[in-house]
């Protein structure tokens, strides 16, 4: 059983509870994060001879944790195979043999797993394997004032909202092959173009 | 976002990659007077004790790269990794070949050792110690960091250890008082020679790698704002290089007298960290690794 995310790009307002709640519930210092919201955007703003002004900007959020990928470099990679897959298909750190070499880190092109150089391992989303445990969901897809993000076997969750997994900011998704289900933004799935061409990330200085 | 931080922050590991390839090709390029059997009687057994030399080259490397752990104590799990994780291997490689030249070591200093039995061990350490080589080269081959995965990195890094590499087999020979053994200063010749080559094709390969890097980005970060002067780091490498093997000349040309092989060693050394460095500062991955 493969368990992911689904995320509806068409409702997030990039409002950023998830993260806060992720951070606190795991209680992450300021420099570690283990979701991440994206403002993703492009476009311009002309000013014409009558002085008024028209733009063509365009501008969406994406939350991104790890994706459990099913073929995830990091446990790939990872020299002591304390980068795992559990039962649930979700991949976490056993801290008990990581040592830290931060190998995980400088290999996924989600940026999830992150070296805590205090504790002297890797560290990253686990789906709050500990909730999920008790029943509960994990705390970003609880906190989500929109019902943004959901999460469970990540095939009903394709049957349910579809198969796309590619949206940028995010990498091609035959790299690690995430377990992810998007509900595109409504301008990305109208003008798949226009953001490849002219978007990009807009808040990269607040990106840990 | 910068690529100084991620090189600052794995400069431990920048000394690794300088010091372990070039000490494990030092070794076997110092083996190469007892192993062809140029050096025989005193001078073998001083080549021989003096294995130490390379050997301590490439284990203070391994002790720098050690000091990046978060917990070193988990370190034997990593042979749990061999053949999945290519840095699993590189250690590996690393463990069988410092094993190797360690007893080879230690059997140098028996009363009447085998000459036999130490050549056919200096076969298997050699092949070791080059083998260990490929797994530094390749240990950062993943396809998600573009920009380490390029074909020509793994390259550089096997260049910079034939470039650094017959620097300390000169001060081994010279330790080893070599320059007494018929043939050594034609040997030595060829170690400069060696080098300038390796030195040479290295200027090519970085030229190209840097065309090729500054093509590159991801969502975050482009090569061109990650490193902005990528080309400035390969002058200081040509310069400072070409100053060494300068003084290489010239240590060979005053029968390796110690001052030009200290400044050949100091100087090549610091031209291949210089470039250790810039390839930490241009990690990148597809999507958002930065």
């Amino acid at each position: 059983m493969q368990y992911g995310f689904h995320f509806d790009g068409a409702r997030c307002t990039g409002c950023k509870t998830c993260m806060l709640a992720c951070k606190d519930y795991h209680g992450l210092p300021s420099s570690l994060a283990f979701r991440q919201v994206y403002e993703y955007g492009g476009g311009s703003w002309t000013r014409h001879d009558d002085g008024t002004v028209s733009h063509d900007t365009f501008a969406y959020h994406l939350s991104g944790a790890c994706n459990h990928c099913a073929n995830p470099v990091c446990v790939r990679v990872c020299p002591t195979g304390a980068m795992h897959k559990d039962d649930r298909g979700l991949v976490s750190v056993n801290a008990a043999r990581c040592i830290g070499c931060g190998y995980c880190a400088l290999s996924c092109p989600y940026r999830a797993p992150k070296v805590d150089r205090e504790a002297g391992h890797s560290v990253k989303c686990d789906g709050c394997a500990g909730r999920l445990d008790e029943g509960r969901e994990p705390v970003c897809v609880e906190a989500c004032p929109l019902r943004v993000l959901s999460f469970g076997p990540i095939d009903e969750l394709r049957e349910q909202f579809g198969k796309a997994a590619d949206l940028a900011p995010l990498p091609p998704s035959d790299v690690t092959a995430p377990s992810l289900a998007l509900t595109l933004p409504a301008f990305a799935r109208e003008h798949p173009d226009r953001v490849a061409a002219e978007g990009h990330v807009l808040n990269g200085n607040e990106i840990v | 976002m910068d690529g100084f931080a991620t090189a600052f922050s794995e400069i431990t590991l920048v000394l690794f990659t300088t010091l372990a390839p070039s000490g494990a090709v030092g070794y076997v390029l110092m083996s190469l007077p007892v192993l062809l059997e140029w050096a025989t009687g005193e001078a073998r057994v001083r080549l021989n004790r003096l294995s130490c030399l390379p050997l301590g080259v490439a284990m203070v490397g391994l002790i720098a790269s050690a000091t990046h752990l978060g917990n070193p104590a988990n370190a034997l799990y990593v042979f749990t990794g061999v053949g999945r994780s290519p840095l699993s291997t590189e250690v590996f490689c690393a463990v069988v070949f410092l094993f190797l030249a360690g007893v080879f070591w230690l059997y140098a200093f028996a009363e009447k050792p085998r000459t036999g039995l130490q050549r056919a061990l200096l076969v298997l350490i050699d092949g070791a110690a080059l083998v260990f080589v490929a797994g530094v080269a390749f240990a950062y081959q993943v396809d998600t960091i573009i920009s380490w995965s390029l074909p020509l990195v793994p390259a550089t890094l096997a260049l910079g250890a034939f470039m650094g590499g017959p620097m300390v087999a000169l001060a081994g020979w010279k330790a080893a008082n070599c320059a007494e053994v018929p043939g050594c200063k034609s040997a030595a010749k060829g170690l400069v020679a060696v080098a300038t080559a390796a030195f040479a094709l290295s200027l090519v390969a970085y030229g190209v790698l840097s065309v090729q890097l500054g093509a590159l980005s991801n969502e975050l970060a482009a090569m061109a704002d990650l490193v902005p002067s990528y080309g400035a780091f390969i002058v200081v490498f040509a310069v400072v290089g070409a100053a060494g093997l300068v003084a290489a000349a010239r240590a060979v040309a005053a029968d390796l007298a110690p001052r030009p092989v200290a400044c050949a060693c100091i100087l090549v050394f610091t031209a291949l960290f210089v470039m250790r460095f810039a390839f930490y500062a241009t990690h990148l991955t597809v999507g958002l690794g930065v």
